[in-house]
């Protein structure tokens, strides 16, 4: 529940406010923004599975977010930075099929 | 001390009052508290766990949001920020896109410098195969003028024999007066409504000749296209056919030359069996 809210919220604040971001974070933003799915995914299957912590959820979810960048912060250093971010996509999109797949499980017990 | 006074006195008065006056006072009498016991403390209420637990639902509840707050924000950021694409560019990557499309340009001149020397290419066979077709055609008409296959026109001489009854004309002699109008130099030649073409056979039968499974009888009209004096000549020549036909077979050989000819009789040849072109 607070999850959707939250969601809705955030949406339409960035609707209404169109920021700019700067230059240096345009890399890392749609990979930040996937990490964060990855993350509000595993939350999602771990509440499924009723094994949600809070304290859990939050570090996974900056851990997430941080490495991602890291990651491709590191890539662009090192001139593979397109290479890299498209192998945390892959990775982030795999593990976000799997949460998927898990939660679809848990609802549809199949 | 007047207030205890005035509650003696209310106790007086009632009874109640009074016992309830004695039990307040009996607890504070009665304690059981020596101090060489422990106090134990009372356990918590119940609800005091449960606003603890209200509480830290409140405080997941607001870092949930909160956080999928960010992601949504981030999210539509992103999108907002992925529509207006090129002023956002770093510098090396507008570099990078800059060589590409120059790249991608440079290909595409080649391949439009490729196109038009195929498309020239492909001019050129066409007015060559159009040449062809017409060169085509005129052999078509030649050839089909020569072997029968198309009707024909032009100058001239109508040839017309009439025959003796007594002395019928021999079908080598007509084969002959054919061959001497080809040596003359005859393009299309008629015997009696049959177009003479490379395998015309004549032969006597009965009373009449027979062209190419044909019955012609007299008087037999030959028609010849070329040059008329010539043709003309190789008939009337002293000792020639026509002198044969006159001669020899009392035949009545008459020669009118014409400016227009008309041979309108076509055969239709099968195709070559066993004769083929060489390449």
């Amino acid at each position: 529940m607070a999850a959707v809210l939250g969601l809705i919220i955030g949406i339409v604040i960035g609707i209404f406010l169109q920021p700019d971001i700067p230059i240096v974070l345009q890399p890392y933003l749609p990979i930040m923004v996937v990490a964060a799915l990855d993350a509000l995914l595993g939350a999602a299957r771990a509440y499924f599975e009723r094994s949600f912590s809070d304290k859990v959820f939050v570090i996974s979810f900056f851990s997430n977010v941080i490495t991602a960048t890291l990651l491709v912060f590191l890539g662009n250093q090192l001139g593979v930075g397109s290479q890299l971010t498209t192998a945390v996509i892959v990775v982030l999109g795999i593990r976000i099929f799997s949460n998927v797949s898990a939660i679809r499980r848990f609802i549809f017990r199949g | 001390m007047a207030a205890e006074h005035d509650s003696q006195n209310r106790d007086s008065k009632n009874p109640q009052n009074a016992m309830r006056h004695q039990h307040r006072r009996d607890r504070v009498n009665d304690r059981t508290e020596t101090g060489s016991f422990p106090v134990i403390r009372r356990k918590p209420p119940l609800s005091d766990l449960n606003r603890n637990a209200t509480r830290s639902r409140i405080v997941t509840s607001v870092l949930v949001m909160l956080l999928c707050a960010l992601l949504g924000f981030g999210y539509m950021v992103q999108m907002h920020n992925t529509q207006s694409s090129y002023e956002s560019m770093t510098e090396d990557e507008l570099r990078r896109l800059f060589t590409e499309t120059s790249a991608q340009v440079s290909k595409l001149e080649e391949r439009k410098t490729e196109l038009i020397a195929q498309l020239n290419s492909i001019k050129a066979a066409a007015d060559k195969q159009e040449q062809a077709r017409l060169i085509a055609q005129q052999n078509e008409q030649t050839s089909g003028i020569l072997s029968g296959r198309l009707p024909a026109k032009g100058k001239g001489v109508t040839i017309s024999i009439g025959e003796n009854a007594n002395h019928p004309i021999d079908a080598a002699t007509m084969f002959h007066l054919i061959e001497e109008l080809r040596n003359a130099g005859a393009e299309v030649i008629e015997f009696g409504g049959v177009r003479v073409i490379t395998s015309t056979s004549i032969r006597r039968s009965g009373d009449d000749l027979v062209c190419d499974d044909q019955i012609v009888s007299s008087p037999y009209i030959v028609k010849a296209i070329g040059d008329p004096s010539t043709l003309q000549s190789a008939i009337d020549i002293a000792g020639g056919v026509g002198s044969t036909l006159k001669l020899d077979f009392g035949a009545t050989v008459s020669v009118q030359q014409s400016d227009e000819v008309l041979i309108s009789s076509v055969r239709q040849l099968p195709p070559n069996k066993y004769a083929k072109t060489v390449e």
